[in-house]
């Protein structure tokens, strides 16, 4: 285990007027992870990716990617230094092709790719996300399982060192939620260090290294899988929430 | 220190013309959305209508407000029908189509002013035009004061209408909250006229009150529709006393300059102008939360 | 969106170009003003359409053009070598306007550069160093009609081949990723405001070769020309009308609005309507085709195309 964590967060905070969406959040990632996030609606995970990528800038904390600061940074500095985000609410840049889409990932993030060299690059990232037979259609177009995929490969386009996916196994059926959990450890596999939103708890479970547990803005729990299921204070959380499915053993 | 206080009461006086003018703006925007670039072409045949009114039938221009007012209520609620409505409602902000159509809509306004009363520079002048008064040791026109007496009074005339009317009610409401306000039954047609027709009739008794003032042209109301905007970003939109406050502001900043350095009348504009710009880009946090509206940064999806 | 093959273009360059053997002056003359419209749409387009940042002060960067040319030859420098100097404070000014504008979002951008427009024109006029609101003159004896239409014509062909060169470019697939949703851009790495500056930048300086052009061939020069807001608006509608955010668009508005005033001028009753012209095209696109003409032809095509069978069901997703 390499002695500086790849992510550290150290107190994070987020206010908007008089709402307090994060309060002093603070966990680490290690290089190679599938780090999980979980909470009932409105826990705050989201707004922790924005602050992380730059779309938000924290009300106070620190966030260390790579051993330097990136709390505050736009996100264009953010993605440069190799951490990426994917939307809940896709948005895809409808008036151009799957492969323009991808492209601006490639030619603008961590990895600068221009030329045949960036075309490379895009297709192999169309072929592992199964949008290689889509490539010159108008993203408008779309079904929503494709679009999720989009954002995913627009993001790995970047080259990025970490990624983090926002809730991508929103509304697919069980058959598409395994072949997600799938390309998520392949992800991982190729070196790229995920963290993930999730509300399937039980994917979650399944494919996370650790967990980190959200609940009004504040850290309930952090560990591996086993644990947190059988945290009081997580089961606590949950229980009031009926849009989450029980916790337990069975995935 | 005769200069301060000239340059507080100047600027009062000016500035209830500039709420009236900008209040026109505002209500167009909060509820509907739409920048109504019209808004200075408006002004422009509030003048107009003014001085027809003025030259045909000897109705004093303040007088004339009166018919003027409800004329251009009734305007509103006709170029809602007819334009307005059929623009795209986006409530992630205002749409650049929005702004292109009330932009062709101030083009025509100005060429059929061209037509009706040609090009040349044309002025109301009343027995009291050229008289002034003096108030607290500073001379000031007669006009300038009959303007603030007219705008105070259509403000105040207004800020009861928003309080007590359901109509004015359900406006700031939906300027508030656009979508709480819809889904507590208010009919978003009629709203919509009804800020048109308001909007509009500020837009006539604005022009009215500024051709009691300057000389005009077709061409006129451009550089007091930049005015507007400017007090709209500062004071927000959303009350009365914030366009009040913002025209107050402004028109303060345009007096200090005039008295305080020499810069030549004719470059004072583009002065005033520069100046807000760049506070603009100064303080983007900074002026009631409208700010976050405008500028970019930090979106929250 | 299947763009124009380049055959096409290069026939209407070439056509262009040996124009002056076939025509007579009073058509060079037009053509000269098409090729004028063709710049300025083109140009303005880059940020405007391609960014979907509407500036509707760009008069200034013509006039800059312009002043700076005529200042300059006034002081004995040879007309066409004033050139690069013009463009390049054109670029450094929009860089100055750019960097705070840009802060603002869409329609604010927009009414910022009225003012800033509006501001450059009444400073103009005011100074007597650019002969206040009387304008200047062009020293005499550089007037060569051959030349100038050469000039402009070479301008309009570089300038639409510029105009395909950045859509099909990296750049030009940022500025569309800015235009579509600029948060989303950004997230995967875009640094809007460089890319919105660079576009402004690149656009203020063809302009700006235009404004010296303008000023070689027309001799004389007078902030209500150049630095007028008609003159904005003028460069806006031309893209818009033909089709923004495309290399075809603003050329079909270049023609369908000299083709228009040549006709207007001709009947003195409508000589002045040219704001009626502008406002009613405005509105009517607004309301009906907010992309132009090049919108109508797609909307039109894809009608005739739909009523033939659709290429079968949908790839079912891999999972």
């Amino acid at each position: 285990m390499p002695a500086e964590p790849l992510l550290s967060v150290r107190d994070l905070s987020k206010r908007f007027g008089g709402l307090l969406a994060l309060d002093g959040v603070h966990f680490e990632v290690a290089r190679g992870e599938i780090f999980g996030i979980i909470g009932p609606n409105g826990a705050g995970k989201t707004t922790l990716f924005a602050c992380l990528t730059g779309s938000l800038s924290p009300t106070r904390g620190e966030i260390r990617f790579r051993g330097k600061r990136i709390d505050g940074h736009p996100s264009p500095a953010v993605v440069a230094r190799g951490l990426v985000r994917t939307h809940q609410i896709v948005r895809p840049f409808r008036e151009m092709t799957v492969e323009e889409n991808v492209s601006v990932g490639a030619h603008f993030g961590a990895g600068r790719r221009r030329g045949t060299d960036a075309l490379r690059r895009i297709r192999e990232i169309l072929e592992r996300t199964g949008l290689g037979g889509r490539a010159k259609v108008l993203a408008g177009t779309l079904t929503i399982g494709e679009l999720k995929r989009l954002e995913i490969a627009r993001a790995l386009a970047t080259e990025p060192t970490a990624i983090c996916l926002d809730e991508v196994m929103g509304g697919l059926n069980p058959a598409e939620i395994v072949g997600a959990m799938g390309l998520i450890r392949s992800i991982r596999d190729a070196g790229v260090t995920v963290l993930m939103i999730e509300h399937h708890v039980h994917a979650v479970l399944g494919v996370s290294d650790r967990i980190l547990v959200l609940n009004f803005g504040q850290r309930i729990a952090e560990g591996v899988p086993r644990v947190i299921v059988s945290d009081p204070e997580v089961i606590a959380a949950y229980l009031g929430d009926d849009s989450v499915p029980v916790l337990g053993e069975d995935a | 220190m005769t200069d301060l206080v000239s340059v507080l009461v100047n600027s009062l006086l000016a500035a209830g013309l500039y709420a009236t003018m900008a209040y026109g703006l505002a209500v167009i925007y909060g509820v509907m959305r739409i920048i109504n670039l019209a808004h200075a072409g408006l002004m422009m045949l509030g003048a107009y209508v003014t001085l027809t009114l003025f030259d045909r039938f000897g109705l004093d221009p303040f007088v004339g407000l009166v018919v003027t007012g409800p004329l251009f209520f009734l305007l509103g609620v006709v170029l809602h029908r007819v334009v307005g409505r059929r623009l795209p409602r986006s409530d992630a902000g205002p749409s650049m189509e929005s702004l292109l159509l009330t932009f062709g809509v101030w083009l025509v306004l100005q060429n059929l002013a061209y037509y009706v009363w040609s090009g040349d520079t044309q002025s109301i002048l009343t027995g009291y035009t050229l008289k002034s008064v003096a108030i607290l040791g500073v001379r000031v026109g007669v006009p300038s004061l009959l303007v603030f007496g007219a705008s105070a009074l259509s403000l105040v005339f207004l800020n009861v209408l928003l309080r007590t009317t359901y109509l004015g009610k359900a406006i700031r409401a939906v300027t508030q909250n656009r979508d709480a306000a819809l889904l507590s039954g208010v009919d978003a047609d009629r709203i919509s006229a009804t800020a048109f027709g308001l909007g509009t009739a500020f837009a006539g008794l604005a022009g009215g009150m500024l051709s009691t003032l300057y000389a005009f042209t077709p061409d006129f109301g451009r550089s007091f529709l930049l005015k507007a905007f400017c007090i709209i970003v500062l004071g927000g939109m959303e009350s009365v006393t914030g366009v009040a406050v913002g025209a107050l502001v402004l028109a303060v900043l345009e007096n200090g300059l005039a008295v305080y350095t020499s810069v030549p009348t004719s470059f004072q504009d583009a002065v005033s102008f520069t100046l807000l710009f760049f506070a603009l880009v100064a303080f983007p946090q900074g002026l009631p939360g409208l700010f976050s509206r405008f500028v970019r940064r930090g979106a929250l999806h | 969106m299947r763009a124009l093959p380049a055959s096409v273009g290069a026939v209407a360059a070439g056509a262009a170009l040996a124009a002056p053997f076939f025509l007579d002056r009073g058509a060079l003359n037009d053509l000269w003003s098409l090729a004028l419209g063709v710049i300025l749409a083109s140009a303005w387009n880059l940020l405007g359409g391609f960014a979907g940042q509407v500036s509707l002060g760009y008069s200034a960067f013509l006039g800059i053009g312009a002043y700076t040319t005529v200042l300059l030859s006034l002081r004995g420098v040879d007309p066409f070598l004033t050139l690069p100097l013009g463009a390049l404070l054109a670029a450094l000014f929009s860089v100055v306007i750019g960097l705070p504008a840009f802060r603002l979002r869409g329609p604010y951008f927009t009414i910022a550069t009225i003012g800033v427009g509006e501001a450059v024109r009444v400073s103009a006029a005011s100074v007597s160093f650019t002969g206040g609101s009387s304008g200047l003159r062009m020293p005499a004896g550089s007037f060569d009609f051959q030349l100038n239409y050469y000039s402009m014509a070479i301008l309009a062909i570089l300038a639409v081949a510029l105009s395909a060169f950045v859509r099909r470019s990296a750049f030009g697939h940022a500025l569309a990723a800015i235009r579509q949703d600029i948060d989303a851009a950004e997230s995967l790495g875009v640094n809007s405001t460089r890319f919105k500056l660079a576009a402004h930048a690149l656009s203020a300086a063809v302009v700006a070769l235009a404004g010296s052009l303008y000023a070689i061939n027309f001799q004389y020069i007078a902030p209500g020309s150049v630095f007028d807001f008609r003159m904005s608006l003028s460069i806006v509608l031309m893209p818009i009308v033909g089709g923004v955010g495309t290399v075809v668009g603003p050329v079909l508005g270049a023609l369908v609005f000299s083709t228009l005033q040549i006709k207007l001028l001709a009947i003195p009753a409508l000589r002045d309507a040219y704001l009626l012209l502008y406002g009613g095209l405005l509105i009517l696109v607004m309301l009906y085709e907010p992309k132009g003409l090049v919108g109508l032809w797609l909307r039109l095509t894809a009608r005739l195309r739909s009523s033939v069978p659709a290429p079968g069901p949908e790839v079912p997703d891999a999972g």
